[in-house]
């Protein structure tokens, strides 16, 4: 690894031709995985990753460098005065003095990951392969995978912040294929945590397995979902998703610095019902989109983005600070060293109510229960989002009926925040990534069951 | 390719011998890339990077087990073995899978284009403060351009084994995007389309920037369309981004492990007798032009569909080893853990009409120019799609008003089956051309969700 001083000459390097503020990324990162197919070992991994990243920031403008080549350090100051030198400004000419290393943990593992053997592994994900096959015939294919990543990250800048974090995170992955003459539906289930071993040993796979077993049984019987404007139950956890598309990276100031968002100079305004509050709580304890600090270094933050319909604050990270003329956040993330860093989310999430879910389905007279959410996206310039829901039932008269397949939402964020008309008690949060500028991050997403008085939705009949 | 890291694979190769591997094989990929972005008159990112990994699978006790570094120094041959033979010793695949002797010859290649190299951080800074003054110059209700990239990339990969395997091949490309806010009244539309090229002198900044500023402006004032089932003509753009998401369905290791709606339907018809569906891994000029696969097997040209009946799968050497057949040449991936399976260049083979002559046979309808949600609005084993989409209406056979915040849903493999008719509106070659490629397609009754 580069020595304390070997990181204050490159830093130095990287201002001796322009720029007012540089900052080094070193990472490495060690990740193992496992996945069976119909309950054989097809595939197991083992890789490391190892880079360094160098920005250099003049104003809102920014240099950014990488390379995996961290043994030489010759080659690292001539990218770092190259890049200094593709910045045009007033140089620095300062040298860097780094303060004494700030060590953080953002996961404390009990069990470290690559101390496990793979075997132990597959045991338990056979098991579960095993239960989903024989919830019903219509099971055709299992499968059942783990993956988990151990990484060092050090950090220091130009201001002198020298910091090191150890982040550990595992998840777990169940998928069950249920099979008819002509279609294939599946059910699955992603848990994930910022834990080590412990997560997976304590997690109960067997559970996970028959209910992806039940959703994809009962989704191959599912008849097209109508398609129209009509409420829609949405169910807690990852249906949270809509929160995240619909207005989460509307307010990143990725989107809000450049004045491109559809929430730009929104704070203090009202952005949604008056029964909607949500955060972006990067602190929670263990969570899987939790971290204790930054990839600039910033100690992680509570969030407040939403309080009562108002907006209260936007997701801010260095540049998006320099740009809005408000501090950071702490929300800086990156998938690797191969991405400079921006304003991103961590675990966002719509926070409780006090409708219970029930009652909410009760007081719907005609509309669809979605719950079970795939993946999604959106335009923050016009706040045109979409994403898909994976299991989903009609409404009638207050009843959950039939299930309906192949439903698509979409709507503007400005207009579906207003539209949420009910907020449950029965806050959950689930695992995901999410990808945008600066790679594939994990992320949480969570709500109570919500609903929404009107919202397209798209379906084949 | 750099001395050192022949070195570092001829001794990785040794070692694995040693340490007990029946066979070995090292994959080494490297890529730089030099991008720079322009926002008001500055530019606001400049990134300039060079990586690289290495691979090794080994064949130990019946399995083939990966692991993959990208600290590549002498002193992490024991950290590859040791990993590669701990998975070794979980894996349970039953297929018996080998690394390949290679080819007696290659096809002719050539991805790398000297004339490239010439660009520099100028080059691409003038390009992109350029790009932006144009496209701000075209129409004054264009806001902003919120993206403004000019990249030049280079990458290299070789393929070496035991059974003394050896390729090489080296690409590069200069790339551009161009994405923008228009905004009247209280309406606002973005719109965004990039170019990859090889010949710089196909490049012409205006050209670029009409075509984005046009579609954008075009889209002010876009609404959705009541709830229907209507005919819709799939612009090529959008008919690729359907093609890509379920070209996973052809390949061999999907229907082999039943995770493809094409399971057991090969030799049978399964699309209108309209539409040929070929994957070629060699076109000259093409946006992923490849002498050899992942397995170092060499390009092909494969019939997929012919005429409507689907004809054969894509292989990779261990599918192919299950059937009874030769390899397609569609290994991909490898560097982080098994193989798979992937198209080279996909294309449907073009019709005989012209876009606006797909317009006048439908009369009236919509014309799709985009859809969003890829990942996660579709079904990619039962072919069920719904997505976000936008437009224009058609009224008789003429393009309309702009259309936005619908959805269309139907079914990949109907639609294959009901298509009425194709265009010939796509050409394999252009810097707007990307690995998979369809022509425009008129689809019947395809159900649209919107007010």
């Amino acid at each position: 690894m580069l020595t304390k001083e070997s990181i204050e000459r490159i830093l130095t390097a990287a201002l001796s031709h322009g720029g007012d503020f540089s900052e080094v990324y070193i990472e490495r990162t060690r990740g193992t995985s496992v996945s069976l197919l119909n309950g054989v070992v097809e595939g197991t991994g083992s890789n490391l990753e190892l880079g360094i990243g160098i920005r250099i920031l003049e104003g809102d403008r920014s240099v950014y460098v990488y390379s995996n080549d961290l043994h030489n350090e010759e080659n690292l100051i001539r990218m770092a005065r190259s890049a200094s030198a593709s910045i045009s400004g007033v140089p620095a000419g300062k040298t860097v003095y780094l303060k004494p290393q700030l060590g953080y943990f953002s996961q404390k593992y009990e069990i470290q990951p690559s101390s496990i053997k793979k075997s132990e592994k597959v045991y338990k994900l056979r098991k579960a392969g095993e239960t989903a096959k024989s919830y019903s015939s219509l099971i055709t294919q299992t499968s059942a995978s783990t993956a988990d990543v151990e990484k060092d990250v050090w950090i220091a800048n130009s201001d002198g912040l020298y910091v090191t974090d150890h982040r550990c995170r595992t998840r777990v992955m169940i998928q069950a294929i249920a099979s008819s003459e002509e279609d294939k539906q599946s059910g699955y289930f992603g848990p994930g945590s910022g834990e080590g071993y412990e997560f997976f040993e304590r997690l109960d796979t067997d559970e996970l397995a028959r209910k992806a077993a039940a959703t994809a049984v009962t989704m191959i019987s599912a008849k097209p979902c109508p398609s129209g404007k009509m409420p829609v139950v949405i169910g807690n956890g990852f249906g949270g998703v809509i929160f995240h598309e619909a207005c989460g990276h509307a307010l990143e100031a990725t989107a809000v610095g450049i004045k491109s968002s559809c929430f730009t100079d929104m704070l203090g305004k009202q952005i949604a019902s008056p029964i909607v509050t949500a955060y972006d709580d990067a602190k929670i304890s263990k969570e899987w989109g939790s971290y204790e600090v930054d990839d600039e270094g910033t100690p992680s933050s509570t969030n407040l983005l939403i309080q009562d319909g108002i907006l209260n604050s936007y997701l801010i990270d260095k540049i998006g600070s320099r740009r809005m003329g408000q501090p950071s956040t702490g929300c800086a993330r990156r998938q690797n060293y191969s991405f400079a860093p921006t304003s991103r989310m961590s675990n966002t999430f719509i926070a409780a109510g006090e409708s219970k879910p029930e009652d909410i389905i009760a007081d719907t007279e005609y509309g669809i229960y979605a719950v079970n959410m795939g993946g999604g996206s959106v335009d923050t310039t016009t706040g045109e989002f979409n994403f898909a829901v994976n299991e989903a039932y009609m409404i009638r008269n207050g009843k959950v009926c039939e299930a309906v397949k192949g439903a698509t939402l979409i709507g503007k964020g400005g207009e579906i925040l207003m539209n949420i008309d009910r907020v449950g008690n029965d806050l959950k949060l689930s695992q995901g990534v999410c990808g945008s500028v600066s790679g594939n991050i994990p992320v949480d997403v969570g709500q109570p069951t919500i609903r929404v008085s009107e919202i397209t939705v798209g379906g084949q009949a | 390719m750099d001395k050192n890291i022949q070195d570092f694979v001829t001794e990785l190769l040794k070692k694995a011998e040693e340490a007990g591997f029946i066979e070995a094989e090292a994959v080494y990929g490297a890529d730089s890339t030099m991008s720079v972005s322009a926002r008001e008159g500055k530019i606001v990112e400049y990134e300039n990077n060079e990586s690289s990994s290495l691979s090794f699978r080994g064949l130990f006790n019946g399995q083939m087990g990966y692991a993959s570094t990208e600290d590549i120094r002498p002193e992490m041959i024991p950290f590859l073995l040791e990993q590669a033979k701990d998975n070794c010793s979980v894996l349970e695949v039953k297929e018996k899978i080998t690394v390949y002797e290679g080819e007696k010859e290659y096809p002719e290649f050539n991805g790398f284009f000297e004339e490239l190299t010439s660009i520099d951080y100028d080059y691409l800074a003038n390009t992109a403060l350029s790009l932006e003054q144009a496209l701000l110059a075209y129409d004054s209700r264009i806001e902003a351009v919120d993206d403004c990239f000019a990249v030049y990339g280079s990458a290299e990969i070789m393929i070496r084994n035991s059974k003394g395997m050896h390729c090489e091949s080296r690409t590069n490309g200069f790339d551009v995007y161009i994405g923008c806010r228009a905004k009247e009244g209280e309406d606002v539309q973005t719109y965004g389309k990039g170019w990859s090229f090889t010949d710089l002198s196909q490049f012409n900044i205006q050209e670029c920037v009409n075509k984005v500023g046009r579609r954008v402006i075009d889209k002010l004032g876009a609404k959705p369309v009541s709830s229907a089932k209507l005919p819709v003509v799939l612009d090529k753009v959008a008919a690729r981004a359907l093609l890509a998401s379920f070209a996973g369905s052809f390949s061999a290791e999907a229907i082999q492990k039943g995770i493809s709606r094409l399971v057991g339907k090969l030799g049978e018809v399964i699309a209108d007798s309209k539409i040929t569906l070929i994957d070629e891994g060699m076109i000259e000029g093409s946006a992923l032009c490849m002498p050899f696969d992942s397995e170092g097997v060499s390009a092909k040209r494969t019939v997929l569909i012919d005429k409507g009946r689907f004809t054969s799968e894509l292989h990779n050497r261990k599918t192919a080893l299950v059937d009874g057949v030769e390899s397609t040449g569609n290994a991909t991936g490898g560097t982080k853990g098994p193989l798979g399976i992937a198209p080279t260049n996909l294309y449907f083979e073009k019709g005989q009409y012209t876009q606006d002559e797909l317009f006048e046979k439908m009369g009236n309808g919509i014309y799709i120019t985009a859809v969003y949600g890829l990942h996660a609005g579709i079904n990619a084993i039962s072919g069920d799609f719904s997505l976000m989409s936008e437009g224009f209406l058609i009224e008789n056979g003429k393009i309309g008003k702009p259309v936005n915040q619908i959805t269309i849903a139907d079914n990949f493999f109907d639609v294959l089956m009901k298509v009425e008719a194709l265009a010939n509106d796509v050409d394999y070659t252009t810097p707007e051309s990307t690995h998979i490629q369809s022509p425009s397609l008129l689809i019947p009754d395809v159900s649209v969700a919107g007010e």
